[in-house]
C-alpha cells in the first residue's frame, strides 16, 4: 500500500504544533515557580506541612516523618487526642483534581492546560503517522522517539492529576520538548514502508511495548535528575555550603515523595519492559530462528533490565536506597538510551533496521 | 541526611509482631570460636544477601558490556577473524579473557550461576515461611492504633464486643484474614480481662509473596530452559538453489551446530525442495529498492519415501517440520554456467550461487571452479550484477531485480589446490598455483559466451536462478522459557499489584458510647492506594457500625 | 515456655532437612552430568583401525543392515543395492567438489584394481553434484565402477540412521548379506580398505 505522503505531512504539522505548545506550557510551569500562587516562607514546620498538603495531597506530606519514614502517611489528620471518647477523625476525602488544580492558581492551570493542548497534538501526530504508513508507527528512530515522548507526556499528565505534581511540570515537559526538538532536527525520516523483514505482527506488540515502557522510564529519569539535584542540595545545605530557603526546591515534593513517585513510575515501566523483551525474543524466533541470540541490542536490552532490576533490589537493600539507587536507575537509562542511539544505529547485528541515514 | 535509609526493623513487622524473625541480612561473624562450619555459613549468609545479589546484578550487566561492543564467534566468526587481523597484539590477550565468547565464557557462567545460587538460597527459605505463614493468623493489633501510618477514629453506640464484631463482619467480606482477641493465645504479658473482645486484626495479600516468590523461580526456570535448549538443541544452515532438494542428513547441511548431548542421528529425517522463490521490491519512491516481499514454495517430505507436501516459507513464518523449525533467512542469485575444456568436452554445467556483497542492490560475488578440465584446471572470479548500469566505466547494479542481469568474469587456469585434500571454501578461489587468462574482467550477458585464449576452452553464461538459506533449528527449551517467562510476568505484576497490608480494629467503652479506633499499614506499597482503600474501609465500618445500631436508618 | 523452644527446633529441623534435600539434588544432577558426558562409548563389537576412531571394522553379529536404495547411475543404468547380494561391496560416498574424495581417488581405484578381479564389487555415490562435473571426475580418475547420483542427498540420509555417515568422502564395506561390516569415514588409504577387505573377504569368502 503506498505511503500517504498528505497524512504524513498532517503529522509534521501535528508534531510541530505539540512542540511550541509544550514549550509554552514549559513556560507556564516555569511561571508557575516566578509567579505563582505565593508560598510563604518557611517559618514553622508545621506551617510548611500546611503548605505542602495543600499542594500534594495525595503523594503524602511529611505530617509524621518523624515516625516512620518509609511508610505512607494519611494528609492533614490531626493528631489523635488521648482521650477515646472525644473526637471522630476520620481519613479526609481528597481534593478533587479539578479543584485542587483551579486553587493552586492561574499559572497551574495554564501549564495544565498547555500541556493537555500539547498532547492531543502530539496524540493527532502519531495516530496520523500511523494512518499514512499503514502500519504501527515506530518503525525507525524518529517514529519512536516521537512515539516515546508522547507516551511519556501522557503518563506525566495522569501523574500529574493524580500526585498534584505540578511543581516537576517544568523539568519533565522540558525534557520532552529537548528530545522531540532533537529528534525533529536530527533523526527526521519521511512516511515510508517497512522492509519485509520486519512486517509482523509482533514487530507491533514488541516495539509497542517497548517504546511504552521507554516512555515511563523516561519519566522516571527525569525524576531521578530531580530527586538527585534535591537531594545535592539539601546535602549542601546541611553541610553549610548552600543557602537554605532555594525557593524552587521548596515548591518541589520533599524527598521521600520523589523517591516514592520514582520508585512508582518504574514499577509500572519494568513489567511493561519485560513483556517487550518476551515479545522480542517471540519475534526473533519467528524471524531469526532463535528467541536469543546476544545480538547487541538484544544484549543492551537485558543489561537495561538487569540494571533496573537493580533499583528494585537496591530500595530494599539497607545502605542502598535513596541516592545510590537512584544512580542505578539513571544508569539504566543510560543504557537503554544508549540501546537506541549508539547500539541500533552503529553496531552491526541483526536489528539495524533504525532508517537513520 | 537526606538518603533514606531502611529502618532496622520494617515497621510492617515492628508494628505489631515484635517477635517476627528479622529480615536475613548479612551477619558479621559472631565472636569466639569459628571454625569451617561457622565460616561457610558466614559465606552463605554472604552470598544469599541483597548486597550480594545487587553486586552480582551489577557484574552481570557489566560483564555482558563487552559481548555487545565486541565480534563473538558465535554470531559473526568472520567479524572475530577480522578483529585478529586488525589488532594482531590486542586479539590474543582478549581471546585468553574469553571475551569473543562472553556468554559461553566460564566467567560469566560464575556470575549467573552464583547469581541463581543466591536466588535460590534466598527463596527457598522465604517459600518455607511462605507456606508457614499461610496458616498463621494475623498478628494482635497494638495498642495504640492513632501511631500507626494509617488511622482513624469514630463513635458509636453500640458495645465495644458487637462494634468489633460488626468490623470483622466487613473485613471478612473484604477478604481479609482475621484474628480476634478470644481466640488468641494469651498474651505474654499474662492474660488481660479488658482486653477480651475488644479489638480483631485482619491481614490481607498473601499473594504478593506468592508473586514474588514465583516471579524469582520463573526466572530460573528460564535459566534451565536455556540450558535444555543449549544441551538438546540445534541449529543448522542450508543454502538451496531453486530447482534442487536436500536431504536432512549432516552431510548435507552447509553448518551444524549441535547442543552437547546431540549428535547428528538425531536430525529428523525430511527432505526439502525448493521449487521457487519470489522475491519483489519496491519499484519507486523514496524505498525504491527496499524488499517488499519474499516467498518459497517448498514441498516436503517427513521422512524419504513419504508423502509429499506442499508449504511456502516466508520471512517471520517458519515452518514446522518433524519437530525442527525451518526459517527463510535469505536469499540471492545462481547464475548458471557451462565450461568446455580444451579437448572440447563439457566439465561444469551448475547453477552457482553468488553471495551478495555490501554494495548493496545484490550486487553478488562468486567462484566458479572446474577441478575436471583438462589439461589444466580452470578457476573463474565473477561479479553478477542483477541491474547492471555502465557509470563512468564500472558497473553497478541500481535495483535488486534481475531486470538487466550480466556477469563479469576473470579466468584463471593452473592449479586449483583441489587435489591435496584439504578443504576449501567454495566462495573462494586460491590463485597462488594459477595464472591469469584474461587481461581484464569480461562481461557477459545471458546466452554468451567467453572463449578463453589459449585454446583452454569456453565459458558460457547460460542464465541464473535464485537461492534461499535456509535456518534449520531445534530447541526443546523454547517452550518452557516461553511458559517461565510468562510465569515470571505474572509473578511480578502480582507482586507489583497486591500489597499486603494490616488492619486492626479497637472498640473502648467510654462516657459517651464506645470508641473504635481503626488502624492500617501496608508493606512496601509499590503501586500506591493503600491510603485510598484504607479511607474507604474506615468509611464501610463506620457506616456499618451506625446500621447495626439504627437499622432502619440510612448509613451516612 | 515450651512453645518457643518448639518453634525454633522445627526452624532448625526444617532448615536442616532443606540443606540435605539440596545437597541431595546436586549430587543427584552432578551424577546425571557426569554420566552424560562420559557415557556413550564402549559400544561393543566395533574395532578401531586407526588412532583416529574413522576407520572401524564391526564384528559380526554387530552389523548394522545396509538400506535398500534404487537410482540411476551416472551412466543412466538402474542400479539397486540388493542387487549386489552375495558379493562383498565397497560403497563410496564422492564428490567432484570434495578436495579430499579427489584425494583418496587413486588410492581407491587401485584398490578397485586388485580386488574387483577377486569378485568384490565397487559402487560409488555421487553426493551432491552436477551430471557434467561428475563425469569429468570419472573421466579423469579412470573410475572403472559405476556411480549413482544422489544429488539430494537422500541415500546419505538414509545410511546416516545406522552409521554416523557426517559427510564425504565416507567408504563403506557392506558384506555378502547386506550388512556394514567396515567403515572409513575419511579419505580412505589403500592399507586401511586392504585391512578391512581382508577381514571381510577373509570371512565371507
Amino acid at each position: 500500500m503506498p505511503v500517504n505522503v498528505a497524512l504524513g505531512h498532517v503529522s509534521n504539522a501535528f508534531l510541530i504544533a505539540a512542540l511550541v505548545i509544550y514549550s509554552l506550557s514549559v513556560v507556564a510551569f516555569a511561571g508557575d515557580f516566578a509567579y505563582g500562587r505565593p508560598r510563604r516562607a518557611a517559618t514553622a514546620r508545621g506551617q510548611q506541612a500546611q503548605d505542602r498538603a495543600a499542594a500534594l495531597a495525595a503523594v503524602g506530606a511529611p505530617g509524621r516523618a518523624a515516625q516512620a519514614p518509609a511508610v505512607p502517611e494519611a494528609p492533614g489528620v490531626p493528631e489523635p487526642a488521648g482521650d477515646p471518647a472525644a473526637s471522630e477523625s476520620m481519613p479526609e476525602p481528597e481534593v478533587p483534581a479539578l479543584r485542587a488544580i483551579r486553587e493552586a492558581g492561574r499559572w497551574v492551570l495554564a501549564a495544565v492546560v498547555l500541556s493537555l493542548a500539547g498532547v492531543t497534538a502530539h496524540t493527532a501526530a502519531v495516530l496520523t503517522r500511523g494512518l499514512a504508513v499503514h502500519r504501527a508507527p515506530w518503525g525507525n528512530m524518529y517514529e519512536f522517539i516521537t512515539a516515546l515522548t508522547c507516551v511519556a507526556a501522557i503518563f506525566f499528565l495522569v501523574v500529574l492529576i493524580r500526585y498534584r505534581a505540578w511543581t516537576l511540570g517544568v523539568f519533565v515537559m522540558g525534557a520532552v520538548v529537548v528530545t522531540l526538538g532533537l529528534a525533529e532536527t536530527l533523526v527526521y525520516t519521511a512516511a515510508g514502508e517497512l522492509v519485509p523483514a520486519l512486517q509482523s505482527y509482533w514487530l507491533d506488540i514488541h516495539v509497542t511495548a517497548m517504546t511504552l515502557a521507554t516512555g515511563i522510564f523516561f519519566v522516571a529519569a527525569v525524576l531521578g535528575f530531580v530527586y538527585l539535584w534535591v537531594d545535592r542540595y539539601t546535602r549542601r545545605v546541611a553541610a553549610g555550603r548552600a543557602a537554605p530557603g532555594n525557593g524552587i526546591v521548596r515548591r518541589l515534593p520533599s524527598i521521600e515523595q520523589l523517591d516514592r513517585l520514582t520508585y512508582r513510575t518504574i514499577v509500572f515501566g519494568f513489567p511493561v519492559w519485560t513483556f517487550g523483551v518476551i515479545a522480542g525474543a517471540i519475534w526473533a524466533d519467528q524471524a531469526w530462528g532463535r528467541y536469543w541470540g546476544w545480538d547487541p541490542v538484544e544484549t543492551w536490552a537485558f543489561i537495561t533490565w538487569v540494571l533496573y532490576a537493580s533499583f528494585l533490589h537496591a530500595r530494599a537493600t539497607a545502605g542502598w536506597r535513596g541516592r545510590r539507587a537512584h544512580f542505578i536507575q539513571l544508569l539504566g537509562f543510560t543504557s537503554l538510551i544508549f540501546n537506541i542511539l549508539i547500539v541500533q544505529t552503529f553496531i552491526a547485528g541483526l536489528h539495524s533496521y533504525a532508517g537513520v541515514g | 541526611m537526606t538518603d533514606v535509609r531502611a529502618p532496622e526493623t520494617d515497621p510492617f513487622d515492628a508494628a505489631a509482631e515484635p517477635d517476627d524473625p528479622s529480615r536475613p541480612g548479612p551477619a558479621s561473624p559472631a565472636g569466639g570460636a569459628f571454625g569451617l562450619a561457622g565460616w561457610l555459613k558466614w559465606a552463605w549468609r554472604q552470598l544469599t544477601s541483597m548486597r550480594i545479589a545487587l553486586v552480582l546484578l551489577f557484574l552481570l550487566a557489566l560483564g555482558s558490556v563487552p559481548g555487545s561492543m565486541l565480534p563473538q564467534q558465535g554470531n559473526n566468526p568472520s567479524g572475530v577473524q577480522q578483529y585478529f587481523v586488525s589488532h594482531p597484539a590486542l586479539a590474543p590477550w582478549l581471546n585468553h579473557l574469553g571475551l569473543f565468547n562472553v556468554f559461553g565464557a566460564p566467567w560469566f557462567a560464575a556470575i549467573y550461576l552464583l547469581l541463581f545460587v543466591s536466588l535460590v538460597g534466598c527463596v527457598v527459605p522465604r517459600t518455607f515461611r511462605l507456606a508457614g505463614s499461610a496458616r498463621a493468623l494475623p498478628p494482635r493489633a497494638p495498642r495504640h492504633l492513632a501511631r500507626l501510618p494509617r488511622s482513624a477514629e469514630y463513635a458509636t453506640a453500640l458495645p465495644p464486643a458487637e462494634a468489633v464484631e460488626v468490623a470483622a463482619g466487613v473485613l471478612a467480606g473484604h477478604g481479609f484474614r482475621l484474628r480476634r482477641a478470644d481466640s488468641a493465645a494469651p498474651h505474654p504479658a499474662g492474660p488481660d480481662p479488658a482486653e477480651a473482645g475488644t479489638w480483631v486484626s485482619a491481614e490481607k495479600g498473601y499473594l504478593r509473596e506468592v508473586g514474588n516468590l514465583l516471579f524469582h523461580l520463573a526466572l530460573l526456570g528460564v535459566l534451565v530452559s536455556v540450558a535444555l535448549g543449549g544441551l538438546f538443541g540445534y541449529k543448522a544452515d542450508r543454502l538451496l538453489v531453486q530447482g534442487t532438494t536436500f536431504a536432512d542428513t549432516a552431510s548435507a547441511l552447509d553448518e551444524f551446530h549441535p547442543g552437547r548431548l546431540v549428535t547428528a542421528a538425531d536430525l529428523g529425517p525430511f527432505t526439502i525442495t525448493l521449487n521457487k522463490f519470489d522475491a519483489s521490491y519496491i519499484a519507486s519512491g523514496s524505498q525504491r529498492g527496499q524488499p517488499a516481499a519474499f516467498d518459497a514454495q517448498i514441498s516436503y517430505t517427513e521422512q524419504p519415501g513419504g508423502p509429499v507436501r506442499t508449504g511456502h516459507l516466508e520471512v517471520n513464518r517458519p515452518l514446522s517440520i518433524d519437530g525442527a523449525k525451518v526459517y527463510l533467512i535469505g536469499h540471492g542469485y545462481a547464475p548458471r554456467f557451462k565450461v568446455t575444456d580444451a579437448r572440447g568436452q563439457v566439465v561444469y554445467d551448475a547453477p552457482t550461487p553468488f553471495i551478495a556483497g555490501t554494495t548493496g542492490n545484490f550486487l553478488s560475488e562468486g567462484v566458479v571452479k572446474v577441478p575436471d578440465a583438462r589439461p589444466e584446471q580452470l578457476g573463474f572470479t565473477g561479479v553478477f550484477v542483477p541491474t547492471a548500469v555502465d557509470v563512468g566505466g564500472t558497473l553497478e547494479s541500481v535495483f535488486p531485480a534481475a531486470d538487466n542481469p550480466v556477469v563479469s568474469l576473470i579466468a584463471y587456469a593452473g592449479n586449483l589446490g583441489t587435489n591435496d585434500g584439504v578443504s576449501q571454501s567454495v566462495y573462494q578461489l586460491d590463485t597462488s598455483g594459477m595464472q591469469r587468462l584474461t587481461t581484464s574482467p569480461q562481461v557477459l550477458q545471458p546466452g554468451q559466451s567467453l572463449k578463453l585464449p589459449g585454446g583452454q576452452g569456453t565459458i558460457t553464461f547460460t542464465g541464473y536462478v535464485p537461492w534461499v538459506s535456509l535456518a534449520i533449528t531445534h530447541d526443546p527449551g523454547q517452550l518452557p522459557a516461553l511458559i517461565c517467562g510468562i510465569a515470571a510476568l505474572g509473578g511480578l505484576l502480582l507482586s507489583f499489584m497486591i500489597r499486603r497490608r494490616r488492619v486492626f480494629v479497637r472498640a473502648r467503652a467510654g462516657e459517651n458510647g464506645t470508641t473504635v479506633q481503626v488502624g492500617g499499614l501496608a508493606r512496601t506499597d509499590a503501586s500506591g492506594g493503600f491510603e485510598a482503600e484504607f479511607a474507604s474501609l474506615a468509611a464501610e465500618l463506620r457506616a456499618a457500625c451506625q446500621q447495626g445500631r439504627h437499622p432502619q436508618r440510612e448509613g451516612e | 515456655m515450651p512453645s518457643p523452644v518448639l518453634r525454633t527446633l522445627s526452624a532448625r529441623v526444617r532448615r536442616r532437612a532443606v540443606v540435605m534435600a539440596a545437597a541431595v539434588l546436586t549430587a543427584a544432577l552432578l551424577a546425571v552430568a557426569l554420566v552424560a558426558t562420559f557415557a556413550g562409548g564402549g559400544s561393543s563389537g566395533v574395532t578401531y583401525l586407526d588412532s583416529n576412531d574413522t576407520a572401524v571394522l564391526y564384528a559380526s553379529g554387530h552389523r548394522p543392515l545396509a538400506p535398500e536404495f534404487s537410482s540411476t547411475t551416472l551412466a543412466g543404468a538402474p542400479a539397486r543395492l540388493s542387487s549386489y547380494r552375495g558379493q562383498v561391496v565397497v560403497l563410496n560416498f564422492w564428490g567432484s567438489w570434495c578436495p579430499p574424495c579427489r584425494a583418496e581417488a587413486p588410492a581407491l581405484a587401485a584398490v578397485a584394481r586388485h580386488y574387483q578381479p577377486a569378485g568384490v564389487s565397487f559402487l560409488g555415490v555421487d553426493e551432491r553434484d552436477s551430471q557434467a562435473s561428475a563425469e569429468a571426475f570419472v573421466r579423469n580418475f579412470g573410475v572403472t565402477y559405476p556411480s549413482v547420483s544422489d544429488p539430494s542427498q537422500v541415500i546419505a540420509l538414509d545410511f546416516s540412521a545406522v552409521v554416523p555417515l557426517a559427510g564425504t568422502p565416507t567408504t563403506l564395506v557392506i558384506d555378502p548379506s547386506g550388512h556394514i561390516a567396515g567403515a572409513v569415514f575419511e579419505s580412505a588409504t589403500y592399507s586401511e580398505l586392504a585391512a578391512i577387505l581382508a577381514k571381510v573377504t577373509g570371512k565371507g569368502g
